[in-house]
Formats: C-alpha cells, sequence, structure tokens
C-alpha cells in the first residue's frame, strides 16, 4: 500500500457538559476515544456507526475543524496539529467538505456561482477571469449549466444544491474531501444521481473521500475500507469485501442484519435474527468492560469487566474478546 | 360512484385532493383507488411530493383545509364514507378504529407532559373507563411496546426518552384503543437502523396479536419487502403501479418502479476480493412540479422509452396483457425494459 494521505493516531475529543451541580466538577464528555485510521490515496475509507457514534466528530477532528484533545493527524506529510492558525488556513485548499443538509450548507443570499467562486477568492488562486472559467468548468463537470450560475440557491432541488456543494468542495483542486452524509437528505433516485457523480469524480481527480454514513447499503456501493464505529471507538476496521463478507465484531453483523434489504420478504416469513435491544450506554458514564457489551448478544463476564482493544486479526482489525 | 361489494376494511375510490397554492389550485392526487384488507399490510412508497401523505392524512380525515380540498371520490371505512363524516364523528374514529404514528415522534407528543398522562388521555377519549383503569392499562401497553420499567417510564417526559423509545410511545398510544387499522407514515425515518429494526419487529408483532391492519408509508424499497404484503407505487399524485409486494419487486412493469428498485444501493454479502460494484441505475431528473402536469404520462420526462404517445395521452392504471400475468400498471409500455424492445 502507498502512504497514506491521511493518518490519524489517537484521536480523541472532550466536549465540557457544564457542571451536574454547584460545587460538583464539571462533566466532561468524551466523544472519541483515541481512534486510529489511515486513509490512502484515490480511495474511500468510510466511518459508520449510529447517531451519537462519534463518526462526524472524529472526521471534523481530523481536518482540525473540531478541536481534539489529544492524537496526531499528519495529512500528506505535515503534522496538522501544530500548524498555526495561518498555516492551516492556507492547508485548507487541500482538504474540502461536502455537508449533509444541502439546504442550510449554501448561503441563501449568494448567488450559486459566487458560491463556488469563493473557495477560489478566499486562497487566491489565479485572476478574476481564470476563476469564472474555472466556475464554468465546475458547473459542467457535476451536470449543472453554466446559466444556472446566476441563480440562489433557492431555485434548485436538494440534488442540485448537493452538486453545487461538490462543485463549491472541487473547486480548489482538494486531495481529501470529506462527505458527511452527503446523500441522507435526498430522496432515493437522487441519492444514486449523486452516489455515481462522486465515483465518477474520484475516478477522475484520484480525489481520497473520508465517507460518513449511518446507510451500510451506500457505504457499500461507494467506500473501499471501513470503520465502523461505537461510542468513541472504532471497533471494527478492514476493507469491504471482507466486512461485508465476514463481518467479526458482533455489532457489525448486528448493523448488518438491522439494514433494510430487498432479500428479507414478509412473503417468505422473514424473521429477523439476533437483534439487539435497548439503546447505547450514556458516555459520560462509560462501563469498565466492552461498550457494547450491554446490548452484545455474545457478551459474556469478560466482556463487561475488560475492554477489548481494537487488535490485526490478518484481514483486519476488530476490538472484541470473541470476534465471530 | 356506486361502491361495488369488497371485503376492504378501508377503499378508497377515486379519491381527488387539491391544493390552493401560489400557482393556483393545483391537484395533489388525482383519483386514487385503494383497498386496505383487514389484516394486512399495505405499503405506499414513491419519492417525496407523489402525494404519499397526503393519502395517508385523508384517510384519517386530516387533509389541512385550507389550503386543502378533498373535491372528490370517496373513503369507505367499514362501508361509511368518512369524506362526508361530521367531525365529531371524525374524532371518534381518529385514534379509536384509525390511529396514525407519525415520522417524528418528538413533534407528535406533547413536552409538557408525562407519556403516561399522554397515553391516558387517548384511552378515557376512546373508552368507557376510570382513571385508575386507563392508568393501569397504560402500564400493560407499554410493556406491550417492549419498554422496560413500563411503570416507571409512565412517569418519564418525552425527552427523557430516546427515539426509539418515544416512537415506542407513540405505537403504545396509537393501540390504546384496539384500532383495526394503523396509518404510519415513514415510522422509522429520524431513527438509526439497529432501533428502526426494533421498530419494524414490533409493529409485525403487534399485527400478529391484535391482526390490525398497516398502511406503511414510504420511500425504502427495503422497508417495503421487510413489512408489506401489497404495494401500491405513487408518482405525482397517482398510483402507476399496484401488485403484492412480490410481483412489484421480483416483476417490476413501470419504468419508474424498476428505476425506484435499481437507483437503491442494496445491501449484500460480497465474495472476499470482490471488485467494486457497478454504477447505480439512475432515474434522471426530479420529479415534475404538480402545477405544470401537462396532459400525458408525468413520468414521460425522466422515462427512457418515453415516445410522442406516451407525451400526448396519461395511460391509465390496468392490467396489461402479458405473457408471464400482469398486475395494475399505468405504461403504455408495460413489461418493455429497453428501448430496443419498443415496437417500431
Amino acid at each position: 500500500m502507498s502512504d497514506p494521505l491521511l493518518s490519524v493516531r489517537g484521536l480523541t475529543v472532550d466536549f465540557q457538559m457544564g457542571r451536574g451541580g454547584l460545587f460538583s466538577p464539571p462533566q466532561v464528555l468524551r466523544a472519541v476515544r483515541g481512534v486510529d485510521f489511515d486513509l490512502t490515496p484515490g480511495r474511500t475509507l468510510g466511518l459508520v456507526g449510529e447517531s451519537g457514534s462519534g463518526k462526524t466528530t472524529t472526521a471534523m477532528a481530523a481536518i482540525r475543524l473540531t478541536e481534539s484533545s489529544g492524537g496526531q493527524v499528519h495529512f500528506d506529510g505535515t503534522d496538522l496539529m501544530t500548524l498555526s492558525q495561518t498555516q492551516m488556513r492556507r492547508y485548507r485548499k487541500h482538504l474540502q467538505v461536502i455537508f449533509q443538509d444541502p439546504y442550510s450548507s449554501l448561503n441563501p443570499r449568494e448567488r450559486v456561482g459566487a458560491i463556488v467562486r469563493e473557495p477560489l477568492d478566499l486562497m487566491d488562486v489565479g485572476d478574476p477571469a481564470a476563476r469564472a472559467d474555472r466556475v464554468r468548468d465546475l458547473f459542467a463537470l457535476v451536470g449543472l449549466r453554466p446559466d444556472q450560475m446566476a441563480l440562489f440557491p433557492h431555485q434548485f432541488s436538494g440534488g442540485q444544491r448537493q452538486r453545487i456543494s461538490i462543485a463549491r468542495a472541487l473547486a480548489t483542486n482538494p486531495q481529501l474531501i470529506v462527505c458527511d452524509e452527503p446523500v441522507s437528505a435526498l430522496d432515493v433516485a437522487i441519492q444514486a444521481q449523486i452516489l455515481n457523480l462522486l465515483r465518477r469524480l474520484q475516478g477522475e481527480f484520484g480525489l481520497s473521500y473520508l465517507f460518513i454514513s449511518h446507510d451500510l447499503g451506500v457505504v457499500q456501493f461507494i467506500c473501499d475500507d471501513i470503520a465502523v464505529m461505537y461510542l468513541g471507538e472504532i471497533v471494527e476496521y478492514t476493507d469491504r469485501p471482507t466486512l461485508f463478507s465476514k463481518p467479526r465484531h458482533p455489532y457489525t453483523a448486528v448493523l448488518l442484519e438491522a439494514a433494510p434489504s430487498l432479500a428479507r420478504r414478509k412473503s417468505r416469513g422473514y424473521k429477523r435474527q439476533g437483534i439487539v435491544t435497548g439503546d447505547p450506554p450514556s458516555p459520560l458514564n462509560l462501563p469498565p468492560g466492552c461498550a457494547f457489551a450491554s446490548r452484545c448478544p455474545q457478551a459474556q463476564e469478560r466482556c463487561r469487566a475488560e475492554k477489548p482493544l481494537l487488535q490485526d486479526t490478518g484481514a483486519g482489525k476488530v476490538a472484541c474478546h470473541f470476534p465471530l | 360512484m356506486p361502491l361495488e361489494k369488497t371485503d376492504a376494511l378501508m377503499s378508497l375510490r377515486d379519491l381527488k385532493v387539491e391544493f390552493d397554492t401560489r400557482h393556483g389550485r393545483v391537484t395533489a392526487l388525482s383519483g386514487i383507488s385503494l383497498d386496505v384488507k383487514p389484516g394486512e399490510t399495505l405499503g405506499i412508497v414513491g419519492e417525496s411530493g407523489c402525494g404519499k401523505s397526503i393519502t395517508a392524512l385523508a384517510m384519517m380525515g386530516l387533509v389541512p383545509n385550507p389550503p386543502g380540498h378533498v373535491t372528490g371520490g370517496s373513503i369507505h371505512f367499514q362501508g361509511e364514507d368518512i369524506t362526508r363524516a361530521r367531525a365529531r364523528r371524525m374524532r371518534k374514529l381518529r385514534g379509536g378504529e384509525i390511529a396514525m404514528i407519525f415520522q417524528e415522534p418528538m413533534t407528535s407528543l406533547n413536552p409538557v407532559f408525562t407519556v403516561g398522562d399522554q397515553i391516558t388521555e387517548a384511552i378515557l377519549l376512546h373508552q368507557d373507563v376510570s382513571r385508575t383503569q386507563a392508568e393501569k392499562q397504560v402500564v400493560e401497553l407499554l410493556a406491550t411496546v417492549g419498554i422496560p420499567e413500563p411503570a416507571k417510564r409512565a412517569q418519564s417526559y418525552p425527552h427523557q426518552l430516546s427515539g426509539g423509545m418515544r416512537q415506542r410511545v407513540m405505537i403504545a398510544m396509537a393501540i390504546s384503543c384496539r384500532p383495526k387499522l394503523l396509518i404510519a407514515d415513514e415510522p422509522t425515518t429520524a431513527l438509526d437502523v439497529t432501533v428502526q429494526a426494533q421498530i419494524f419487529d414490533l409493529m409485525r408483532d403487534i399485527q400478529r396479536e391484535f391482526g390490525v391492519a398497516i398502511v406503511l408509508i414510504t420511500h425504502d424499497m427495503g422497508a417495503i419487502a421487510e413489512m408489506t404484503d401489497r404495494v401500491a407505487v405513487m408518482y405525482a399524485g397517482r398510483i402507476i403501479e399496484q401488485g403484492t409486494s412480490d410481483q412489484i419487486l421480483d416483476n417490476p412493469l413501470h419504468p419508474y418502479t424498476r428505476g425506484l428498485i435499481g437507483c437503491i444501493p442494496v445491501l449484500g454479502r460480497e465474495a472476499a476480493g470482490a471488485e467494486a460494484l457497478p454504477p447505480l441505475a439512475e432515474i434522471p431528473g426530479i420529479v415534475p412540479p404538480l402545477h405544470l402536469l401537462g396532459e400525458g404520462c408525468a413520468f414521460a420526462e425522466r422515462c427512457q422509452l418515453a415516445d410522442d404517445h406516451c407525451r400526448a395521452q396519461r395511460p391509465a392504471l390496468e392490467i396489461p396483457a402479458l405473457q408471464n400475468g400482469g398486475h395494475p400498471v399505468a405504461c403504455h409500455h408495460a413489461g418493455i425494459t429497453t428501448r430496443a424492445e419498443l415496437p417500431a
């Protein structure tokens, strides 16, 4: 494997929660608890998990959009955590983001041509004429017409707005794009258009994606490697074929079993196997052992007492005392 | 139109709903006919704006008026046309024999009352029981929907419960008066997959136990496969294909239905070392605005098979003459999948 483009080690994010009472100490919620991953150039790494698993916080902390409280992040050999604000700002042209909600991530008072041009203006790329040409090219690239550049965001549908977000992210020729649930707000038919577009652009420009999603179907379609997160930790980390053919962590198996599929038919008397009950424990009060033990169908005494570490299994990594 | 004899619990016939908008009067539902049979699950599937939620609201007699108007057709529930029922009668039916669960359990529960109070209120409105009896029923109901420590949880306020628990509370409230029909409008959209699986399992258990018919509104073909017996596919205010879930999923006849099935990234087990999956099928373009619909097929703009006939004349929903049998579909080219197969 070639050198990773983005290499994250021991990433930790804490949130201050305020005091429980007047004299009690301030509570700290550890949202990301020592996460390691590598993103190889030209590939897509999926961060998968349920709400509250810390997948978005992990990705945002890795590109310093959320402040981290520990760990290192190397991007293309540079330690991002030691950069000054000004240096980091210059670096941002290599790291772009596509957000989940195409309605709130575009300025409603700005024409979409200007929205796509803004990163070029901020990064001082080329002269005004060159920027205008670049914006026109970007519009064509994502399947919009140049005559739409003078319109405002509200004049576009959700899918078209997401295309605008993608054009904006591509403007500075980034190497890495963080995609934070980019299709979950879209209708299924539009989802397919955007997913195909993201994949085509990746092939064309050799982009690397850090792709956050809760939808395993989407992840299977677009990701090469997958990190499954549970309560701020990676519990399984492997390549796509391995994860979908032979999940090792019971939580991954549960996620796969829970995800809807066309093959599970009521008409054929489908009954779900190995369903989890209850909700995840509170991240403010984590159990001493495995965080998944309280919901795990396979949990034993050791799981409740001793925390499993993420260990290499040969075909990926898994944090479980009794992997499947 | 006289109602033909059916064994259906609820029958919609040629239902028409219009809305006053800034584009003038727009037809949101143009002639929907549907039957819900006792004890079955009927799925209604389509993209946003296809009219599936309006259909659900109409079944509850809850089309917002103004700006909405039921301007034609009928909805018979156990033989009674509820489009003509008085408000008082509808209040009796709603929450009694017809119940509904909504997409967002946080906004459909009152934040300032405990969940126990809210279910008690529903029971007292519809049943002739004392408050003490109702409160006892509440605890039993919360246990039925799988809430741990039901007596304690009845004292909780909605914000103290997780999304999945809140949806369980909504289901407990919906089944509190033993409804015959439960309308579920995207009941799991706001929930995580593991919680969605729990809620689906609960809905199936409840159907088995109480024999309630369920209308499941969804955009998710996976939910259709897992939950429903029959399906109606909607597009731009009309039903464009209808059949058993297996007919629709295994042998879709309308190009739109084929598109909806083909465009979902389907989760499947993979062989180790498999190549990247092929690109998804796409339905180009977007749903046309309802006020711009013409005389032809509403899907023609996005359809690969569309010809002049499609653009000029809207196909009716009927069973096509096909060798391998068929089910009702509104397409001039039903059963044809590629342009090459079109007659010259």
